[in-house]
């Protein structure tokens, strides 16, 4: 990395975290970055606008990967950031080890957000969201909770109720454990259609791909295409499969090539 | 290398240093062996493998078709190719043909710590059976409630003979050399248990990973688990802060208070927890455990069978601990490896690229003590990576089918692999091919062993 894509990158930086979606940079460009909290930064400016879902902004951890060499410092430094409730990581149901991390604003904004679409719909007893909204999320920073102490911790706001822990299912707040019933994964309301999207996404771009007689393209034509069944963009999809190994990129005289892995 | 001797000679570098990077060149340098060649006489895959502990030449192998077979991985039964490769035949093989012979696949082989005059092996015919080596015949007989996944015998035990198995069954048995029956059982896994290991700093711990994706630390001299590795405690360094252990702490702290409250009822000290000052709530807290469980009182010493945490989010399928018993390596079918600071009990968040593990056998991890590498096998390719980084330094393509399980033998610095394509390869550093043939292969005085 030279120093004119250094200082052109910092310049992009302020714009990019002033103005949100900034498109016309290129994956070429932006590949890497040093450090985890300003890979995060970008890459929440560079979240692709969904119309008929309104989701905030949230980064998937093989997308850090991808962004920042050394993937020991990317675990830790995200296990600080977590911990001073920068941001939060959930856990997503769309791979073996697949997490989503989403700053803890962004977080709140889309709870309100829900929650107002609810309260739209003129559904009863929404006490629930705000009591969870201030005991639980301020509270309890780890991905996953457990029966006993989502209800001690609710229960702090008001009169708990069973119904309360099955509203919160219901409106996509928490998620049971398939291996433990009696645990809950923390989750984003609202983002089922884009997680179908990202699965989809993902197997459209690795049989793009491996179609090809010699698995590999160059990164620049690859990244104007279009995926159909997915409503994230290319370049999310790309930094995702890079990070978590499917994807290779090759560094060569006339650009970067991408080539699905074998292992 | 010439430099560095003459730098040991004048006293420049210690002797520990000097060897460490001799051996660190060496393992560098490992490619498929060309003057080394294992003649395997297994039809099935190789399942285990282990060096013997005492002298470190005898190799032990056992695969899927019910066979055992010990090659000396020193001295060559004969050589081909002029002379240049050296062909180690085994020495002996029990297999099913052999009366007392085990019936399906044999999982694990293990030779006695003490000496090469036993070895151990288990199957998936529920069997655990004791060798004598020099007569090939059982000496003794364990049968166990399901297929055994992994036997492991401690080698600083010098007060008990107990061999450690891990099967189907979500209970370890501990089985007992000298009397010939079951010592106890460790109670605690929610489903069958893969992997096995003593620990290298004391006779009495034990280490096993579950299919439930838990690890569980077990002291054998009494009941339940006194430790139970969670993959959300972290820590951000391979040793912890110093000054800030109340910050890790304040999960663990919260999390055994809740399962306080389950088993003994009582609202002991929910103000620890609540520090925000909502004292008047204290008392619908307390009511809640009482309504919703009428567990009945546990043993303190069980209470760990309600410690639901996990280290993997799949089976744990592979541990090892580093010789100075302070890490721990885990591999899981989630294809992740994760480094455990044993001291603290923290996950250290070392991150090993990994694509993706075998999942449904156990694979045999090997560490490299020196050079701080492990070696793990990942489908066709064995890597090795650092410790301490997680990078990738070495990977070696050879197998052809899966490999489960390899060897380092730190003597030598050489890796034996074995695989789904019932081949047990060896990796050396590169050795010359001199022309002539040397004139040292008449009889040798000294090759004997105990």
């Amino acid at each position: 990395m030279d120093k004119g894509k250094k200082r052109r990158r910092e310049d992009e930086e302020i714009e990019a975290v002033d103005s949100d979606a900034n498109h016309s940079l290129s994956l070429e460009q932006n590949l890497s970055f040093s450090d985890t909290l300003v890979a995060l930064r970008m890459m929440r400016a560079q979240f692709p606008h969904i119309d008929k879902v309104s989701i905030q902004p949230f980064i998937l951890q093989s997308q850090l990967y991808s962004s920042v060499k050394d993937r020991t410092q990317v675990d830790r430094e995200l296990e600080s950031l977590r911990r001073d409730k920068v941001v939060r990581v959930f856990k997503l149901n769309t791979g073996q080890d697949d997490h989503g991390i989403m700053f803890l604003d962004d977080y709140l904004k889309q709870v309100e957000h829900v929650v107002k679409r609810m309260e739209e719909k003129k559904q009863c007893d929404l006490q629930v969201f705000k009591w969870f909204k201030v005991h639980v999320i301020e509270s309890k920073l780890e991905p996953c909770i457990g029966h006993q102490e989502l209800y001690a911790l609710l229960s702090l706001g008001g009169r708990m109720k069973d119904e309360h822990i099955s509203l919160l299912i219901n409106s996509g707040f928490l998620t049971h454990q398939l291996i433990d019933p009696s645990m809950y994964w923390f989750a984003i309301p609202n983002i089922g259609s884009i997680l179908k999207g990202l699965s989809q996404g993902r197997k459209e771009l690795l049989s793009l791909l491996n179609r090809r007689r010699y698995k590999k393209m160059m990164l620049a034509p690859l990244e104007k295409k279009h995926l159909r069944l997915s409503p994230l963009d290319m370049r999310f999809h790309l930094r995702d499969l890079i990070g978590s190994g499917h994807i290779k990129t090759v560094h060569t005289p006339t650009g970067i090539v991408v080539r699905v892995s074998k292992d | 290398m010439w430099k560095e001797i003459g730098d040991r000679e004048m006293g420049k570098i210690r002797p520990n240093s000097f060897s460490s990077q001799i051996k660190s060149n060496r393992i560098s340098n490992l490619q498929l062996s060309n003057n080394k060649d294992i003649v395997s006489p297994h039809r099935g895959s190789i399942n285990s493998l282990q060096v013997d502990l005492t002298e470190g030449r005898y190799l032990l192998s056992g695969a899927s078709d019910a066979s055992a077979a010990v090659y000396d991985i020193q001295r060559p039964t004969n050589y081909e190719g002029n002379g240049l490769i050296a062909k180690h035949k085994c020495l002996f093989s029990v297999d099913k043909q052999h009366g007392k012979g085990h019936k399906y696949a044999i999982s694990s082989a293990i030779w006695y710590p003490v000496d090469t005059g036993l070895f151990v092996t288990g199957s998936y015919d529920h069997y655990i059976k004791v060798w004598d080596t020099n007569s090939t015949q059982v000496v003794m007989n364990f049968k166990m409630p399901g297929k055994v996944y992994r036997t492991v015998m401690s080698p600083l035990a010098t007060s008990h003979m107990l061999i450690a198995a891990g099967t189907e069954d979500v209970q370890v048995r501990l089985c007992d050399i000298a009397s010939g029956a079951f010592a106890h059982t460790l109670s605690g896994h929610r489903d069958g248990v893969m992997a096995v290991e003593w620990s290298t700093s004391s006779e009495w711990a034990l280490i096993t990973g579950g299919c439930d994706g838990a690890i569980r630390f077990w002291d054998i001299r009494r009941a339940g688990c006194f430790l139970v590795l969670d993959q959300s405690q972290s820590q951000l360094g391979w040793r912890p802060p110093v000054l800030a252990r109340s910050a890790a702490n304040k999960v663990s702290v919260s999390k055994s208070l809740s399962a306080g409250q389950n088993s003994l009822g009582k609202p002991r000290a929910p103000q620890k927890k609540y520090a925000n000052g909502h004292g008047v709530k204290q008392s619908t807290i307390g009511r809640v455990p009482a309504k919703s469980s009428a567990r009945q009182r546990l043993h303190p010493g069980m209470l760990s069978i309600q410690d639901r945490a996990t280290a993997h989010y799949g089976a744990v399928t592979g541990l090892k601990v580093t010789d100075d018993g302070m890490y721990l390596l885990s591999a899981g079918s989630d294809s992740r490896i994760k480094l455990w600071d044993l001291e603290s009990g923290y996950n250290t968040l070392v991150n090993f690229e990994m694509v993706r593990l075998q999942t449904s056998k156990a694979i045999q991890l090997a560490i490299s003590q020196e050079t701080a590498q492990v070696f793990v096998p990942c489908m066709t390719v064995v890597k090795a990576f650092d410790i301490w980084s997680g990078k990738m330094s070495l990977a070696f393509h050879g197998h052809y089918e899966s490999v489960n399980c390899c060897w380092f033998s730190s003597q030598d610095q050489e890796l034996y692999t074995g695989g789904n394509d019932r081949q047990i390869l060896v990796w050396s550093p590169c050795e010359p091919i001199t022309d002539d043939m040397d004139a040292g292969h008449t009889k040798d005085q000294d090759n004997w062993s105990d």
